[in-house]
């Protein structure tokens, strides 16, 4: 674990990665302390005289079409947008390094099997596959979006871990455990797993920004986060007539995603250029 | 080789074979009926509902839905479209130029500019011209590609009137207009669209260049020409530039899904009459043959693309065993 | 590459991209027009313009390549045998209350020349009629008995009874075919390929070339019968975003295109100095329409909304007005019974009821609803005032007006849920009955006889499990009176209102934005781009 911690430390003394933590921290700042003393995101108070107010002293971000509160619903959109990248992250990273794990350790037809299937998902762009199971629901609850989006986005984790898992199979550490005969759950998960953390770590914080991006995208066709929850993409989308005439309650929900996608690439690119020490 | 060439044929195959049989799946456990949507605009009674079914074979039991459907396909017929009511094949036949020319541009703009910039990155490791490119890239990566579209086609198609913000030709040039004026009408339309799908997708490139041509730098051999007194251009365009070079090209199966997931996006944006526009249309319509057919297509090219890729490490890469 | 070179050619790339846009934007053929429209035609022929190929982008194609026999006059009456102008029938007369007979326009040609004859009518009657071809019609045609071709020049068509809108059936529907062209179709579903491809009609505009996913062109008919043409060529760009279409008007690529709401795109293109904004009554009505049964089983009434007194409390509850204004700005009104503004029988009709408050609570509280446990929802015997409401992603002001409503039924003590479906589960729900209040949005044919379908106790959209019996015979004393029928239509709308089976919120124009190049702008409520050649251009 130390080791961890130097690569962590390593993100913070670059200025790029230091930008993305200090953006990344901003972004859960204000999702953490602003939503409670912002107006309720999903109040009209009058639509036809408070409707696209430009940003000013009551809105710093204006109003929406239907006079609501775009700070107030960028804030909310915030704390979900960021709990459901990070819970489905959390699974997809899990089911991809057990998949990885049990198939590169494993090999012979298990991995096979396993890698076939891998492939076969794939081969199927993650957004068409989430669009047909999101078909399914009619109103889709957040737990359920959380588990469709990370279930699908394991895939190419598990192709990761299980080419790390190849590659640390052949090490002396490896082979010496073996031969102290050591189980083989305890080679896995004593052994194996501790050694494919970095890259995990890395897999796991690009995976945060593409499924932020996603749920934008899938909210933006009408298909993620159901009103009224505030999410990013949802407010795009709702905001898409008003695109000119009212910029400001589409371009600020866009500088959300933006900015926290960045944010964390950001540390996601330093955290590989770390694990990488050439390009360091 | 020529037993490993076959394998690697056959695991492909195998692989879209299952992608196929898992779309299938999804795509019918999912409610709605691809008729039922008629009734948004005119309503339909039982009877004619009914006569509509047979026609597309939806009254048949799933299982047989899915042999009839795999029958066909392994003829190359991808059945017929409901909102259409033209076979899926020629539909496909008819967009897919148009995914590929806009696909094509974007995958030009990401190995020219981006392979150019990314070695620029790696050259000037940690100066501030790396650090401000990798932020940049990044920023245009983190960019919903919708909305960028949003604001493109506006800003620069009707604001500044620059280029055309929707569509893919002038209707009104003449088709018997010389292959110039076509060619620049063309390009003028693809534009837009090319340059948003470049922006949220090179930084990929160049970050992969980045790292391939800062590994390449640290070797050895570089070390020693700088050593002779190779000239610096030589050194780097001639002697690393060359092996960087080759494990990002390999990359090449990467891009057809972020590429053919984006141009769902940005298609509709800017009118542009290609798959992802057609593939977004069907989602909204559930045109079951339609969405099947472009969703395959795509994750042939995805298949085909990684095995284009193995091919070429085993060709170009000697330390590729055979075994 | 020398950096120098490099850019140098990026330069000249630029230059040539920017170069060619403004030139062909301004150097327009002055006859040629361009439409922008939400969908490209994909089979422009009557009677294959069936199931998903029912689109309006197929019918306004249609209508610019063949001809009716008769169109509806300026007062869209669709009873009675008054207020049709003739087409391609030079004139019709009435043999008795069974029989009418049409004398087709000497002059009328067909594309390739030859005459449009009788039996081109037979064709195409004879393929309408047929189930297996072309449902929707034949259930439009099921009064006709029979179409028969007296000599080259007139056709006789049978009724099998005797009703208002006989003429209105025998011109409305079906357009005649080319029978010289297509005499082995009679009976076949698929017409010949090349006549797909490249439909031959007798209309203003001939048929030139598709380009898929792009645009149709077509062609004025310098030798139409009824006169030549203003416009010379038109292009028919197909963008199915609405932004994608507005861009096109405001960048000067399109001339004319429709505009949807909400208000704020009609407001873009007021300000815009060279468009202009013109609207035409539209077939479209939009309301909530309450289940009377339980949504999970039919055979029950729906616990709440069976009671027409709460029906009545959440329509008073609505600030309809507001809503229609907030959306639709000027371009829509509060509809009065299920009633767009293009049915005749608007006309007279009273203003529909305000919203009103405090007289929706206190119907509420009279059927026992009442917010005992003080959380702001009513209940009754434990059970709160809440309901779901469906609707359909893709409709942006439906989206928009759901949210309006919940918010306003939210403060009489109402508590709706939002169900946000997709197009296809969304109407399979709805034709299932299995919802609580539906989003619904109807386009109608321009006869109130079409009410039967949703209103009646049998109608085949009856969803809602309305039933009336009453308004059931009034509507059909009003189909078969051959005068008077406007007063029965009337109080079939009353009576209707009364038992309160939807709200009905918004019967909207089209709205069409043109650019000022266009002089004459004529736009038809029943099918907006048919007077085009009518139009002239600067």
């Amino acid at each position: 674990m130390g080791s961890l911690r130097a690569l962590l430390g390593v993100t913070w003394r670059r200025p790029s990665a230091r930008i993305g933590w200090l953006l990344l921290g901003a972004v859960l700042a204000a999702a953490l302390v602003l939503p409670p003393i912002l107006p309720d995101p999903a109040a009209q108070p009058d639509i036809l005289s408070q409707a696209n107010l430009p940003p000013g002293l009551g809105h710093p971000f204006g109003t929406d079409m239907l006079s609501r509160d775009v700070l107030s619903r960028v804030a909310w959109g915030a704390r979900v947008s960021l709990s459901v990248a990070a819970l489905a992250v959390v699974l997809s990273v899990t089911i991809g390094a057990a998949v990885g794990l049990v198939a590169g350790y494993a090999g012979g037809r298990t991995d096979a099997v396993l890698m076939r299937l891998v492939d076969a998902a794939l081969a199927v762009p993650r957004l068409f596959i989430l669009l047909l199971l999101l078909a399914v629901w009619e109103r889709i609850p957040l737990a359920a979006l959380i588990v469709i989006l990370g279930t699908t986005g394991w895939f190419a984790t598990s192709r990761l871990v299980r080419g790390e898992v190849l590659r640390l199979r052949g090490e002396d550490f490896v082979r010496g455990a073996e031969a102290l005969g050591a189980g083989r759950r305890r080679v896995m998960f004593r052994h194996l797993l501790p050694n494919t953390l970095g890259p995990l770590l890395v897999a796991a914080t690009l995976g945060v920004g593409e499924v932020i991006l996603l749920e934008a995208g899938l909210s933006f066709l009408g298909l993620g986060i159901q009103p009224p929850t505030p999410s990013w993409g949802g407010m795009i989308l709702d905001a898409k007539p008003v695109l000119v005439t009212a910029p400001w309650s589409s371009v600020f929900p866009g500088l959300a995603i933006l900015v926290t996608v960045l944010a964390v690439n950001l540390v996601g690119d330093a955290l590989s250029d770390a694990l990488d020490p050439r390009s360091a | 080789m020529k037993r490993w060439l076959a394998g690697r044929v056959a695991q492909a195959v195998v692989t879209f074979a299952l992608a196929a049989v898992l779309l299938f799946v999804l795509m019918r456990l999912a409610p709605g009926d691809p008729l039922g949507r008629l009734a948004t605009q005119r309503p339909l009674t039982p009877d004619e509902v009914a006569v509509l079914r047979a026609r597309y074979g939806l009254d048949q039991p799933l299982a047989r839905q899915f042999t009839a459907w795999a029958g066909a396909l392994l003829h190359g017929d991808l059945g017929t479209s409901i909102e259409y009511g033209r076979p899926v094949a020629g539909l496909i036949a008819e967009r897919l130029p148009a995914t590929l020319l806009l696909g094509g541009a974007v995958l030009l703009v990401n190995f020219t500019l981006g392979l150019w910039l990314g070695v620029q990155q790696a050259i000037r490791r940690g100066a501030l011209v790396d650090r401000g490119l990798t932020v940049l890239s990044l920023a245009g990566y983190a960019m919903p590609s919708f909305w960028l579209g949003l604001v493109l086609a506006w800003l620069v198609g009707v604001r500044w009137r620059v280029l055309p913000p929707a569509g893919m030709s002038d209707p009104l040039l003449d088709p018997a207009a010389g292959l110039g004026a076509r060619a620049a009408d063309l390009l003028a339309h693809l534009a837009l669209p090319a340059l948003t799908l470049a922006v949220v997708s090179i930084a990929a490139t160049m970050r992969y260049q980045r790292r391939a041509m800062l590994d390449v730098l640290g070797f050895p051999y570089i070390v020693a020409a700088r050593a002779k007194g190779v000239p610096e251009g030589d050194v780097r365009w001639r002697h690393a530039w060359r092996n960087a070079l080759f494990p990002v090209l390999t990359l090449f199966g990467l891009w057809l899904p972020i590429l053919a997931t984006g141009s769902v996006f940005v298609e509709s944006v800017f009118a542009w009459p290609g798959l992802g526009s057609l593939a977004a249309e069907a989602v909204g319509t559930r045109d079951y043959p339609l969405l099947m057919g472009a969703t395959l297509l795509v994750s042939a090219l995805v298949v085909a693309g990684g095995l284009i890729t193995d091919l070429a490490y085993a060709v170009l890469d000697p330390r590729v065993r055979f075994g | 590459m020398p950096s120098a070179l490099r850019r140098s050619a990026l330069a000249a790339c630029l230059l040539a991209l920017a170069a060619p846009h403004t030139g062909l934007a301004q150097s327009r053929d002055r006859r040629t027009i361009v439409l922008a429209v939400p969908q490209q035609a994909s089979v422009p022929i009557p009677t294959m313009m069936e199931g998903a190929a029912s689109t309006t982008g197929n019918q306004d194609v249609a209508d610019q390549l063949f001809l009716r026999l008769a169109v509806l006059g300026p007062a869209l009456q669709t009873s009675g045998d008054d207020g049709f102008v003739p087409q391609l029938a030079r004139s019709w007369t009435r043999r008795d209350s069974l029989t009418l007979a049409f004398d087709l326009d000497p002059r009328a040609r067909w594309h390739d020349g030859s005459p449009v004859v009788a039996a081109d009518v037979v064709l195409a009657f004879d393929r309408a009629r047929n189930p297996a071809i072309a449902p929707k019609l034949a259930g439009l045609l099921r009064h006709v008995a029979a179409v028969t071709a007296e000599s080259d020049r007139r056709v006789v068509i049978r009724f099998d009874r005797a009703y208002a809108e006989q003429l209105y059936d025998a011109t409305f529907h079906v357009q005649p075919l080319p029978s010289h062209l297509l005499a082995s179709a009679r009976a076949a579903p698929e017409l010949p390929r090349e006549f797909v491809q490249h439909p031959v009609g007798n209309g203003p505009f001939k048929w030139v070339r598709s380009v898929p996913g792009q645009f149709i062109e077509l062609a004025a008919d310098t030798a139409f019968f009824l006169g030549r043409p203003g416009i010379g060529r038109v292009f028919i760009r197909a963008a199915s975003d609405p932004d994608a279409r507005l861009n096109l008007m405001l960048s000067g690529e399109a001339d004319a295109t429709d505009v949807s709401a909400p208000v704020s795109n009609f407001q873009r293109v007021a300000a815009a100095p060279d468009l202009r904004t013109a609207s035409v009554p539209s077939p479209v009505m939009g309301y909530l329409l309450f289940n009377q049964r339980d949504r999970t089983d039919r055979s029950r009434p729906h616990p709440i909304l069976s009671d027409p007194v709460v029906r009545r409390a959440i329509v008073l509850a609505l600030d309809r007005v507001m809503m229609v204004r907030a959306t639709y700005g000027a371009y829509a009104d509060v509809p009065y019974g299920p009633v767009s503004q293009l049915l005749w029988i608007r006309r007279g009709s009273p203003r529909a009821a305000r919203q009103n408050l405090g007289e929706a609570r206190r119907l509420l509280a009279s059927r026992g609803w009442t917010d005992s446990d003080g959380d702001g929802v009513l209940d009754r015997d434990g059970r709160p005032l809440a309901l779901t409401l469906n609707y359909p992603l893709t409709s942006e002001v439906r989206r928009q007006m759901a949210t309006l409503a919940q918010e306003q039924l939210r403060q009489a003590g109402i508590r709706i849920d939002l169900v946000r479906l997709e197009g296809p589960v969304w109407s399979e729900r709805r034709s299932r009955g299995a919802f609580d209040i539906d989003f619904s949005s109807v386009t109608q044919d321009p006869t109130p006889s079409g009410l039967t379908q949703g209103w009646t106790c049998h109608g085949g959209t009856n969803v809602g499990g309305y039933c009336d019996p009453a308004v059931d015979s009034l509507m059909e004393r009003a189909i078969a009176a051959r005068s008077g029928a406007d007063r029965l239509w009337q109080e079939v709308l009353r009576r209707i209102e009364a038992d309160a089976p939807a709200a009905f919120l918004y019967a909207p124009s089209y709205v069409f934005a043109v650019n000022r190049r266009v002089a004459t702008v004529r736009l038809r409520p029943e099918s907006a781009w048919r007077d085009l050649w009518q139009w002239s251009v600067r």
